[in-house]
């Protein structure tokens, strides 16, 4: 087991170490993509100061919610979003043949070979927004609150990786799967929201379907104490349940895509 | 030649049946977010700055669907693409000018994207929220040139920082860098009437506010006759002014270029 862990810590190294080959291009899409998110927080601070709330939600719980769907989905993506949005090439060239016959597992390989530090400025921007909102909302943070802080983090994280696991794995039954992710970004926009500012279909949707209103607003809504449209009391459990529930259903999505893969050529 | 180019464009979207269903869901969740996101904010408030919220439902609708007719980012990594395997060689070796060619692949994407996925998205989600009519004929009319103007200026911002990955050789940072400009100064999430008064005055003079902010304050009234064509003929000087730093562009990149194995 130690040795498998250290093949996939070596396989991530070769991945960073080639992506340091070109540091100025890294240290680039670092800063432009932390400008990005910058400028569409401002943009969303924008309408939170000039109406007061959203919702019921303040720039500080606003500002919490927004950085806590950033970390979230930037632990999650660094595992999973690079890595399975290129699966359809991977499968289109035949290239994926050749990880079914390595010692490893394919998807381990996948995720590992592909880790992708570029969230790194995510996380910069994600850490510094949300330890300026932590000090600003009124949450009684004890050790069960702090701990519960955390585990909703990492679930929401597996939840992401999850999902664009399964988005991903679609390309090895359909061999085109990109376009899935157009309607995940969609999805992906709104849950930077309170999902009580949605319509009832959407927030069932995002409940369930697509479930990315357990990647932000549930674990942040149960933080700050407020209510949580349709889960109600349930809502704490749930949020912790949301990771490891997607991972049962990641693991059994990406098995049949598997068993049902017979590369591009049919 | 060049309208050639573009109807093959257009007609090379043809192909792709799920991406079109794929952009008209996304675009609906999209649009009907920004509704939603304003209906909250309006909660209890008749007007903001003399703008109500049918006004704000059919700016949501309006910017939402303006800058989705044309999916600029594929332009920046299109070329960033080209630069790294050397295909951008090629075009020097056609009797066409690779800017042009640029220009006339996405208009064909652009006029697609129009008819199968902008318009349906407008008609259904103004058949459920209700699309205010254009505040005049004549600002209707506005509307539609500043469409037109607000398309060329993004091609060519975006065709900027395309070229730029001839000496920065990653169009990635580029592409990033554009949307947080967009996102911010276009109007599109955010009308700039709503900005702090010094922020709002320069963001109305940058190119940025021509993609969304403007066409579709044109179209709900919020500039008069003068304003209206002043402003137009202050958009086209920044068309024309992109256009000619994209043709010195192109004339520095295409002197420098070197192909691996070259």
């Amino acid at each position: 087991m130690i040795a498998y862990l250290r093949v996939l810590a070596y396989l991530a190294s070769l991945h960073v170490r080639s992506l340091f080959e070109y540091p100025g291009a890294v240290m680039l899409a670092w800063v432009s993509q932390g400008f990005s998110y910058v400028s569409v927080y401002t943009a969303i601070a924008l309408i939170i100061l000039r109406f007061d709330t959203l919702g019921g939600w303040g720039w500080p719980e606003m500002a919490l919610l927004l950085s806590f769907h950033l970390l979230a989905y930037s632990m999650g993506a660094a595992f999973s979003f690079t890595q399975f949005r290129e699966l359809e090439e991977v499968v289109r060239l035949g290239t994926f043949d050749c990880l079914l016959v390595k010692p490893i597992s394919p998807w381990a390989y996948i995720v590992f070979s592909g880790f992708n530090t570029q969230y790194i400025s995510h996380v910069v921007v994600a850490i510094g927004l949300m330890s300026w909102a932590v000090g600003q909302v009124d949450i009684a943070w004890s050790i069960p609150t702090a701990f519960y802080f955390l585990a909703s983090l990492v679930s929401s994280a597996v939840l992401v990786a999850c999902i664009i696991t399964m988005l991903g794995a679609n390309a090895l039954v359909w061999v085109r799967s990109r376009y899935l992710f157009s309607t995940f970004f969609g999805f992906w926009e709104l849950a930077r929201f309170p999902l009580n500012i949605f319509p009832g279909v959407i927030q069932f949707v995002m409940l369930t379907i697509a479930p990315l209103g357990f990647l932000a607003y549930v674990p942040v809504a149960v933080i700050l104490g407020k209510d949580v449209v349709l889960l109600g009391p349930a809502a704490p459990v749930l949020a912790l349940l949301a990771g490891p529930v997607a991972v049962l259903i990641a693991r059994a999505h990406w098995r049949f895509c598997l068993r049902n893969y017979q590369g591009a050529g049919g | 030649m060049y309208l050639s180019i573009a109807a093959r464009a257009f007609q090379s979207r043809l192909a792709y049946r799920s991406q079109v269903w794929a952009s008209f869901f996304g675009q609906t969740i999209q649009i009907l977010a920004r509704i939603a996101i304003w209906t909250a904010a309006y909660a209890g408030t008749a007007s903001v700055e003399g703008v109500s919220l049918d006004d704000m439902v059919t700016y949501s609708i309006l910017a939402g669907t303006v800058l989705a007719a044309w999916y600029y980012e594929a332009l920046i990594q299109d070329i960033g693409t080209s630069v790294k395997t050397g295909d951008v060689a090629v075009f020097l070796l056609k009797p066409i000018r690779y800017p042009l060619y640029l220009f006339s692949s996405a208009f064909g994407e652009f006029a697609f994207r129009i008819t199968a996925v902008v318009l349906p998205v407008v008609i259904v989600i103004s058949f459920i929220y209700g699309l205010q009519p254009p505040a005049s004929l004549f600002h209707g009319l506005m509307f539609a040139s500043f469409w037109l103007l607000s398309f060329i200026i993004l091609f060519e911002l975006a065709a900027t920082c395309g070229l730029l990955s001839f000496w920065l050789l990653t169009s990635f940072s580029l592409t990033y860098f554009l949307q947080g400009v967009i996102a911010l100064f276009s109007g599109s999430l955010v009308p700039l009437w709503f900005f702090p008064p010094a922020f709002e005055a320069v963001a109305r003079l940058l190119p940025f506010a021509w993609i969304a902010y403007y066409p579709v304050a044109v179209y709900l009234g919020q500039l008069g006759v003068e304003e209206t064509l002043l402003f137009f003929a202050f958009g086209l000087g920044w068309a024309g002014l992109l256009a000619l730093g994209i043709a010195m562009l192109w004339a520095r990149a295409s002197m420098r270029l070197i192909v691996q194995g070259g």
